[in-house]
């Protein structure tokens, strides 16, 4: 997977390519509007991440260009702005997805994979298995090592996710706007509590942990 | 430059009343006395020729009487009650001799020539000038019987000093009106823009020395002058006391952003200097990433808070259910709650539908939510419920916690306030005055009750159908 970079500012370019190097995509870094639009012309991406502040030409008429040149790779849209103008919300109708800075790295990482995931046509399988835990979407059942584990609708839902990105650290911020569907942060550690509930169920009684708080990021889910 | 143009524009307005307050008063008083001028002059003319032509009417009678000696008996009896001295009488024969021409003596100056003109004749009144005099005659004329004429005319000397009285005292009255004019359109501009000025003067410091104590001063007397200075002297109360909120909150803002922001550098600088473990760096970077998540929150809230007071909140209107929100937050909550020992209850109805941005009141409801949980100890209980009552949606948030003592409840939506009973909590401080932001940009209100020790209970009033305009923000 080829991915885009269009940032001025060196020193976040550099974070995201790292982090996405790492991950195993190849990744390609313009600073300026214009060099990004003569690359992504020019060669083939699956994917661009843009910044909305360029220089030379800004974020949202690079991606009117590109899409007037036809090239619809989908797009993350990075921000420092916490509402969205309508332009944004027309890309996003479109697709694209938007990220406000600053952000963490594994959030990024998530919205780039369900872009290419959305963008690829892969349709999601039903069933999710990490390890001797298996989770049925259609219904709605959460074995490990064959026991039933039950779980209240949105402990599912959490669980669900932190499956999908098994073996990345998943975000609070990440938890809270794909289950309880919050922009805001509701202060107090909801979700530290919701996810230790939530591992009460899933790893008590069982030999090996499977869910992890990584300190200053989310949490994770490994296989035992 | 602009306190002189606008001195220039006050001082040209001032001069414009006056010279119309003068202008008005002086043309004003100019016709009334040219009017009372010519209704004199007329009413003179007029009883004159009444005088002239009874006189002539009567010697016309007593000469078609008695000829000459009756006419002149007559003559000689109004002589000596010297009524209506001194008279001209003139009687011709028709063949054209002048039978009886009487008159004093210095009459002769008159062009008495024209006494036998035409038009004297025919339209049986005129009057006869004399060449270097406004003085004239006036002359009645009749034929009588086989075509005698008679002839009576008295100077009009009498009328015209009369006349010349008038005008004098008129131009002397014209004259005090003038003066009077001047001198009180003056005055009364000064007057009437005297408010003005000190409007002007007030404004006027408070833009070079900042608002401050200056007011404008309001005499009472509730006129619309009044009016504009009670409304300039709240105008500036307004944005005094939202300067003294910036400031305030500033501070405030500066005190929330750097604990954390020290914190951080702390912990980043002594995990520089120690020779600790790969783990303990890791430990110090996760805590530093911790930090940069609260100064991100807190600006958040501050971003939001901002755009509510500035009433551009944005708010992505669409139908909500209000039960289904709060539902969502009790079950967010649940959690906390139990960790705490705080029982967590929901008395909701099935659905409560409204209009209104789900993120926000879902922000709401969180904020109301995570306080009454923050301030309930152990064993107490928060209960949310909602209602439906005439166009409304009602939620409440009762918790049986440590209670908002009475001075301190008016101040709680303030942006930032913090009771002392948050000491040992932690909290933003920016959670209440974020609900108060989110149910005014609604549309609708927020409210709350409380007894110290007993517990508080929040009111989130929203309206089903938020205004119109809402839904364009």
């Amino acid at each position: 997977m080829r991915v885009l970079i269009v940032e001025d500012d060196p020193t976040i370019a550099g974070f995201v390519a790292r982090g996405l190097a790492e991950e195993g995509f190849t990744v390609d870094t313009a600073h300026d509007g214009r060099t990004a639009f003569t690359m992504a012309t020019a060669e083939h991406f699956d994917l661009a991440i843009v910044d909305l502040m360029l220089p030379a030409i800004d974020g949202l008429s690079l991606i009117e260009q590109l899409r007037a040149h036809g090239i619809t790779m989908p797009v993350l849209i990075l921000t420092a702005k916490r509402s969205l103008d309508e332009r944004v919300e027309g890309l996003q109708r479109g697709g694209d997805d938007y990220l406000t800075k600053p952000f963490a790295f594994p959030e990024l990482l998530a919205r780039v994979q369900a872009l290419l995931r959305r963008a690829g046509g892969r349709p999601e399988s039903a069933r999710l298995v990490v390890g001797d835990l298996s989770l049925d979407r259609l219904r709605r059942v959460v074995e490990r090592q064959g026991r039933p584990i039950d779980l209240r609708a949105r402990e599912f839902a959490v669980l669900e996710l932190l499956m999908r990105h098994a073996g990345q650290v998943v975000s609070k911020t990440m938890i809270l706007s794909q289950v309880w569907g919050y922009n805001f942060d509701p202060g107090s550690n909801v979700v530290d509590v919701a996810v230790f509930r939530l591992r009460e169920k899933v790893d008590k009684g069982f030999d090996t942990p499977m869910i992890f708080t990584v300190r200053g990021a989310g949490y994770v889910l490994k296989a035992a | 430059m602009f306190s002189r143009l606008r001195d220039r524009l006050v001082r040209t307005f001032g001069f414009r009343l006056a010279t119309w307050y003068f202008g008005l008063f002086v043309i004003g008083t100019a016709l009334v006395l040219m009017t009372a001028h010519q209704l004199l002059s007329w009413s003179l003319q007029q009883r004159e020729r009444e005088i002239i032509e009874a006189t002539l009417t009567r010697y016309a009678l007593a000469f078609q009487r008695g000829g000459l000696p009756r006419l002149d008996a007559s003559i000689a009896a109004d002589r000596a009650t010297g009524r209506y001295e001194p008279m001209l009488v003139r009687v011709v024969t028709p063949d054209g001799l002048a039978i009886r021409f009487s008159l004093p003596a210095d009459w002769t100056r008159f062009n008495l020539a024209q006494l036998s003109a035409g038009p004297l004749l025919d339209r049986g009144w005129g009057e006869i000038s004399a060449p270097g005099s406004r003085e004239r005659l006036a002359i009645a004329s009749r034929f009588i019987g086989d075509r005698t004429l008679v002839q009576v005319g008295r100077s009009t000397l009498l009328q015209d000093e009369v006349l010349r009285r008038f005008r004098q005292v008129a131009l002397l009255i014209f004259g005090g009106v003038v003066v009077v004019a001047a001198v009180g359109g003056r005055a009364l501009t000064r007057a009437a823009l005297q408010p003005l000025r000190e409007l002007t003067t007030t404004i006027r410091s408070t833009l070079e020395g900042g608002t401050g104590a200056a007011r404008v001063p309001v005499r009472r007397v509730e006129d619309e002058i009044d009016e504009l200075g009670l409304l300039v002297n709240r105008m500036l109360d307004r944005i005094d006391g939202l300067i003294a909120g910036m400031r305030g909150s500033l501070d405030y803002v500066a005190h929330d952003l750097r604990t954390p922001v020290t914190r951080l550098r702390a912990t980043a600088e002594s995990a520089l200097h120690s020779t600790g473990s790969v783990e303990a760096c890791r430990d110090a970077l996760a805590d530093c990433v911790e930090e940069s998540e609260r100064v991100i929150t807190t600006l958040d809230a501050l971003m939001d808070l901002a755009e509510a007071e500035a009433g551009t909140m944005a708010l992505r209107i669409q139908p909500v259910d209000l039960a289904e929100v709060a539902r969502d937050a009790v079950d967010l909550y649940g959690g906390v709650a139990e960790q705490k020992g705080v029982r967590l209850a929901a008395d909701l109805p099935t659905h409560v539908p409204i209009t209104g941005d789900r993120n926000r009141l879902a922000q709401a409801i969180a904020n109301l939510l995570d306080n009454a949980v923050k301030y309930t100890p152990a064993g107490g209980q928060v209960t949310v419920a909602a209602t439906t009552t005439n166009g409304h949606a009602r939620l409440t948030v009762r918790d049986t916690g440590i209670g908002i003592p009475a001075d301190e409840l008016p101040h709680i939506w303030e942006r930032l306030y913090r009771g002392d009973r948050s000491r040992s909590e932690r909290g933003l401080g920016l959670g209440l005055s974020l609900v108060h932001a989110i149910a005014r940009a609604h549309g609708g209100s927020v409210s709350a009750e409380s007894t110290a020790g007993q517990g508080s209970l929040f009111s989130l009033l929203l309206p089903i159908h938020p205004p119109s305009k809402m839904t364009q923000m």
